[in-house]
């Protein structure tokens, strides 16, 4: 078999997996978009500038939701089970398998952010354009490689019960504190203070510099630096389950 | 040899799981790998098929290691009790397993029906009792057509009629290619298997037909009323049960155990000597290196 077709055999099978388990659509895909109108709306619709941020900080959160919950929750809980050792004994390279994991995560983000989109686009007077948003695609895309590490992170060191509780109360605290929610000038001073230092906040400068413009320098930098760290904390924990598990 | 271990040794550590392990799996065999609870089993299929590594010693699974991908290509397997992902229908997880080796949708009907999963299909995989899981786990091992198909206690849990039904289903899928199963039902082995490898402490303690082994160790019973003989005093294998007033050992020298009890002086009565059942048989064996 080619890697093309297992590839594809195992990103339909997570997928299926994936779309048949409301405890992962509903926060990943139906949160994000839920919260926005409920709760942004509102301002996002006095001004053009306003629901372009709003609408791409939502699509922050709707990624970093994704990246949080289908690495780190997904590999938590699977680590552990026979299934994933079947799956080992199978002709199949572990890059194929992580290759379709990103996969189905890119259809996920993808759908969680265009639910966000939606909302946004006929509820407020967004006014990206089409070329816009294909570079806040690419943008969220390489923006969103520290937050599946992060996802690894979790995965690798958490066992399988604590995952949902931590792994929640990292993208909720992060959201917020990461101004995804509200602006962050709205933010307490302490929090707002914090907030450039936080990976969710790098992100959505990141992407708010596609209708604002400049050059996010410092939230490159900052994502770089924490895509080394998790980089390097899910590689440990990675090693450490390979040589407790199948040494 | 489809599958060979020679001198494997695999430790925990300060468990030592396998202790020197030797054994092949030749073309149309069906193997079974038999011992108690933590005899090392689990740690040597584990290495055959790729899960783990050995610490010394030499595995080959089709002449390679098997924890490169091309090993496993002709390589079926069960996953451990029922794990399949609860919401993913029967069909769909068939239809994975055959997606590595490349079958066409008519084969996996094939599968489908050979395991008797045909009107099954379409359930989802968390709704099965515990004998539709086992015979969608066989059915995993068999989805690709494989030469060797590595089956871990494929009956353990299930009552006698579904293990029966199991094993007929297994017995047809096996044609034309190598089994090997581990178990700790002697019957199980007896009856399916065309060698047994008896294996206890990381290492083998038989190699040969079902027959054989009851025929080699020659176990046969010997029970009577009476209070059974304290088993240091004996220097020879015996395991006693003493239920009610009525003592039952298992020995090899049966001879030996009679002889033991007349000049003990312990009082008994109703003596009978009969030929031991492999269960046995089995524990006796095992009952030497401990």
């Amino acid at each position: 078999m080619t890697s093309f077709a297992l590839a594809r055999a195992h990103s339909r099978i997570a997928l299926l997996d994936l779309f048949r388990s409301p405890s992962y659509v509903v926060p990943t895909v139906v949160f994000p978009a839920m919260f926005f109108a409920l709760f942004d709306v509102q301002f996002a619709r006095t001004q053009a500038a306003i629901a372009n941020e709003a609408t791409l900080a939502f699509v922050v959160w709707a990624i970093v939701g994704v990246a949080v919950y289908q690495f780190g929750v997904g590999i938590a809980q699977e680590r552990g089970r026979p299934w994933e050792r079947y799956q080992r004994t199978l002709p199949v390279s572990t890059a194929v398998r992580f290759a379709a994991r990103i996969v189905s995560a890119i259809v996920f983000g993808a759908l969680a952010a265009a639910c966000v989109a939606l909302v946004a686009r006929f509820s407020t007077p967004i006014d990206l354009t089409a070329l816009q948003w294909l570079q806040a695609s690419l943008y969220a895309l390489a923006g969103s490689v520290p937050f599946v590490l992060f996802g690894l992170t979790i995965g690798y060191w958490t066992p399988a019960r604590a995952a949902v509780p931590i792994a929640t109360a990292c993208n909720l605290l992060l959201a917020y504190a990461g101004g995804l929610w509200m602006p962050p000038q709205m933010l307490p001073p302490v929090v707002a203070k914090l907030s450039p230092f936080l990976p969710t906040r790098q992100f959505a400068d990141l992407l708010w510099s596609v209708p604002g413009g400049g050059f996010p320098a410092h939230a490159i930098a900052g994502l770089a630096l924490y895509t080394l760290a998790f980089a390097i904390l899910a590689t440990a924990g990675y090693r450490r389950d390979e040589r407790t598990r199948y040494a | 040899m489809l599958l060979s271990f020679e001198s494997v040794r695999k430790s925990y550590g300060s468990i030592r799981a396998l202790d020197g392990l030797s054994f092949g799996v030749a073309r149309d065999e069906i193997v079974a790998v038999l011992g108690p609870n933590g005899a090392g089993k689990t740690t040597a299929l584990d290495i055959a098929l790729g899960l783990r590594r050995p610490d010394a010693g030499t595995v080959r699974l089709f002449g390679r290691d098997p924890r490169s991908v091309a090993a496993r290509r002709r390589l079926g397997a069960t996953p451990q009790e029922s794990g399949f992902p609860d919401v993913l229908r029967v069909g769909e997880v068939v239809e994975f397993a055959a997606a590595h080796f490349g079958r066409s949708p008519a084969q996996i009907a094939e599968v489908l029906t050979a395991f008797g999963m045909d009107e099954l299909a379409q359930r989802r995989a968390g709704t099965l009792s515990g004998g539709q899981s086992r015979r969608l786990a066989l059915a995993l091992a068999f989805a690709g057509n494989p030469d060797l198909a590595v089956l871990d206690e494929p009956t353990t849990g299930l009552d006698v009629e579904s293990r029966r039904r199991l094993w007929d289903v297994v017995r047809r899928a096996s044609e034309g290619r190598a089994i090997l199963f581990s178990t700790h039902n002697l019957e199980e082995a007896e009856a399916m298997a065309s060698r047994v490898v008896v294996i206890d402490r990381g290492r083998v303690l038989f190699d040969g037909g079902a027959r054989e082994l009851r025929e080699r160790f020659g176990v046969r019973r010997i029970s009577y009323v009476g209070e059974p003989l304290e088993r240091r005093t004996l220097g020879f294998a015996a395991t006693a049960v003493y239920a009610g007033d009525r003592t039952v050992v298992a020995t090899n020298d049966t001879d030996a155990y009679v002889r033991a009890l007349v000049t003990s002086g312990t009082p008994f009565s109703e003596l009978e000597i009969a030929p031991a059942s492999l269960e046995e048989a089995f524990l006796s064996i095992t009952g030497v290196s401990k």
